[in-house]
């Protein structure tokens, strides 16, 4: 008999015992009517935003809040020069400049939907790198010292100031997770009140088995990346990154 | 001092005591975190929480197999492969062989207390492989060539001095007391282990049935690292570690997180249903779930299913205070606290392996009322004394003594007569070494070893009672 059939069969068997002591002999299912929402939050998507904020930023993320998608370009723009100079700035030589501070490590932006954003960020001298196969050395190393990532967001929750990052197809798992700064934008058409709001109109639509199936890799993240290991001395950045910045823009205006 | 971990199990838990900054580091940690529990289960409808992740939790157990064949059917399907291991050596077996046959030189590992269950680290040192740890506090204690301590917190028995000396001795840092500075450095040695492993080894915190998604919890990172860059990716999951469905699982990450550290949400939750597909830029090329058995059926044939509900999350450990008193290495087991005292010498295949571990606990309660499953842990720990007694495992004298305490209590002239004579004896004795007693011979000299026995009252309870109420008037 194969180890799988052992233990099954070991564990029918002594489920079949009328007075085994635990679980119960009626123990029924968590109904999705009775299942409870942890975290509330509700509101119109302004006040689901500045909730969002609020939970971020309690968690040591930053966020702004833009009314309009021109406002939300301009704003990637500004933040990833303010990036640049800082860490410029941090390295104090006399070279401060080095090949590759304007490298970005990105989502293929063009799912952001916001008009010709990757071609002034090229304009003004950024790469956007977007790595093909990251098993290949050449790429692995191409993305090493990259400092910054972009990436947009499967669904963002308010309550708790959690965004959703998939990784699939061209959206590297990578952007979100090895560059020291990430910079998240988020539409307000991807925020949803909680998470358990996401999910049920995922299963409402019928779309979540197939969606989570395909995703791969789902990641839930709220914040920057931290550990309080050392003594209960919190640090930041310990592997994933140190800076974690959303954009939140309204899209249902337009 | 470090606890010696081949001593018995009383020179281990002296040796814990004797060591202040044992104590201070983890009463200061412990009370941190059951401060953050409390607080976070309170910002929000807490018992409600409790009762429905129970209720969830017990559903699976009844249903074990089932999920467990739904749960293989859509890893498969997803891609993933799936393996069974009845016992430690056929899941050491299992990862070993994935390790070879990939030809895998570096894994690197999230922290995961199934895999320290198994010893899977020395396994595979064992066949020539190198393994990290990338969790920064299980960094450390692999550096210090030490067990974890706690479940979510494996260096919380480390103060920040001691940290630092590991940093400067394994790592040759220059002397410093900033834990920034050491993170950074353990961020750019570890950086290079991600980028280079072979192979990447997680737990699993819960694994979805319908869909076919392991589930792993981390704040730094470190899971997603694990999971993502190396080609082959190996998760060890205890076979409980189960949800039926997806807002299951969410519920349960929720529970997790407010018992373990007081936080919301983890600042990571991260999914895996399979291998990376063609197009995709990263992720792992091959996914293997190895089910772990190593006892549990045997814990649920034993009738120690209820804490099959646990979810890891520490909060009993700490509001214990027999834990905060002796820390995790006194226990001498992988798993320590309330929950490591049941279930290890439940999952053993003599419970009698570990026959101290239930008397490790003052049966307080606090253990239960911190239990997001509300787990019966000091019902648990008193039918694994039981347990012990049934199988002759406890030492003869109490079982002498108990027998003897039996019949004495069953008889009113018996228990008169020894308590006259109890009275008059350890008064004249108290009397002779100045109003208390100092010294008692073995096995009652564990009492007096440190503090005083006071003596018998003169009079037993109904003498003075039957005194008090001639004086009054009544018979």
């Amino acid at each position: 008999m194969s180890a799988r059939d052992t233990i099954l069969s070991r564990l029918r068997e002594t489920l079949r015992q009328p007075h085994l002591p635990f679980p119960p002999a009626h123990s029924d299912p968590l109904t999705h009517a009775e299942r409870m929402t942890v975290t509330h939050a509700e509101g119109d998507p302004w006040t689901l935003a500045e909730r969002f904020a609020q939970e971020l930023t309690a968690v040591k993320g930053s966020c702004e809040l833009l009314e309009t998608e021109t406002e939300a370009r301009l704003s990637i723009i500004s933040r990833l020069q303010l990036w640049v100079e800082e860490e410029q700035a941090a390295r104090k030589t006399a070279e401060a400049e080095r090949a590759g501070d304007f490298d970005v490590l990105s989502w293929p932006l063009e799912q952001l939907r916001i008009e010709s954003l990757p071609l002034i960020l090229k304009e003004i001298g950024f790469k956007l790198i977007e790595p093909t196969d990251l098993h290949d050395p050449q790429q692995r190393e191409r993305i090493r010292p990259i400092r910054a990532g972009i990436t947009t967001v499967e669904a963002a929750f308010a309550s708790t100031g959690s965004f959703v990052v998939g990784g699939r197809g061209a959206n590297a798992r990578a952007a979100s997770l090895t560059p020291f700064r990430h910079l998240v934008v988020i539409p307000f058409s991807k925020l949803y009140a909680t998470g358990e709001e996401w999910l049920a109109q995922m299963r409402h639509a019928g779309r979540l088995d197939d969606y989570l199936r395909q995703s791969r890799n789902l990641s839930i993240i709220t914040g920057p990346s931290k550990s309080a290991d050392i003594e209960g001395n919190l640090t930041m950045g310990v592997h994933g990154p140190k800076v974690v910045h959303a954009i939140l823009f309204d899209d249902l205006q337009q | 001092m470090q606890v010696d971990f081949n001593a018995p199990y009383k020179n281990r838990v002296q040796q814990a005591l004797n060591d202040p900054n044992l104590r201070v580091a983890v009463s200061k940690a412990t009370d941190r975190m059951t401060d953050a529990r409390l607080a976070s289960m309170d910002a929000v409808e807490g018992q409600k929480l409790r009762s429905q992740v129970r209720q969830m939790k017990q559903h699976v157990l009844r249903n074990w197999p089932d999920y467990l064949q739904q749960l293989e059917s859509n890893l498969t399907r997803n891609g993933c492969t799936v393996h069974w291991a009845e016992e430690t050596e056929d899941a050491q077996n299992i990862v070993r062989e994935i390790a070879l046959q990939n030809s895998a030189k570096l894994v690197v590992k999230s922290k995961s207390m199934a895999t320290e269950e198994i010893h899977l680290n020395h396994a595979l040192e064992e066949v020539g492989l190198r393994v990290v740890e990338t969790d920064l506090g299980e960094y450390i204690i692999q550096l210090a060539d030490e067990p974890p301590s706690h479940i979510v917190a494996p260096v919380i028995h480390k103060r920040l001095e001691e940290i630092a000396e590991v940093f400067q001795d394994k790592l040759d840092m220059p002397p410093t007391r900033e834990p920034t500075k050491m993170t950074s450095l353990a961020r750019a040695r570890l950086r290079q282990e991600f980028f280079s492993a072979g192979m990447g080894i997680s737990g699993c915190n819960f694994a979805i049935a319908e869909t076919g998604a392991i589930c792993i919890v981390t704040n730094e990172g470190n899971g997603r690292m694990v999971s993502s860059m190396p080609r082959v990716y190996v998760v060890v999951m205890g076979i409980e570690k189960l949800v039926p469905t997806v807002e299951d699982a969410f519920l349960q990450l929720q529970a997790l997180c407010r018992s373990a550290t007081g936080q919301n949400l983890t600042v990571y939750c991260s999914m895996t249903s399979g291998p990376r597909q063609e197009g995709d830029v990263d992720g792992p090329e091959q996914v293997h779930v190895v089910l772990l058995d190593n006892g549990r059926s045997r814990m649920l044939a034993r009738g120690y299913g209820e804490a099959l509900l646990c979810i890891r999350c520490g909060a009993c450990l700490n509001a214990c205070p027999v834990y905060q008193e002796i820390g995790g290495h006194a226990y001498g087991s992988t798993y320590n606290g309330p929950i490591g005292a049941v279930i290890t010498p439940a999952l053993a295949p003599e419970i009698s392996q570990f026959k101290e571990l239930p008397h490790a606990t003052s049966l307080c309660g606090a253990c239960r009322e911190a239990c997001p499953v509300k787990i019966d842990l000091p019902r648990l720990l008193l039918d694994l004394r039981s347990d012990l007694v049934q199988e002759n495992a406890s030492p003869k004298t109490e079982a002498w003594g108990i027998k003897s305490y039996a019949s004495l209590m069953s008889s009113r002239r018996m228990y008169e007569s020894l308590g006259k004579m109890a009275s008059i004896g350890s008064n004249l004795y108290a009397g002779m070494s100045g109003g208390n007693i100092k010294f008692m011979p073995p096995p009652f000299n564990g009492w007096t070893a440190y503090r005083d026995f006071a003596p018998f009252a003169p009079k037993s309870f109904r003498q003075w009672w039957k005194e008090r109420s001639k004086l009054r008037g009544q018979t």
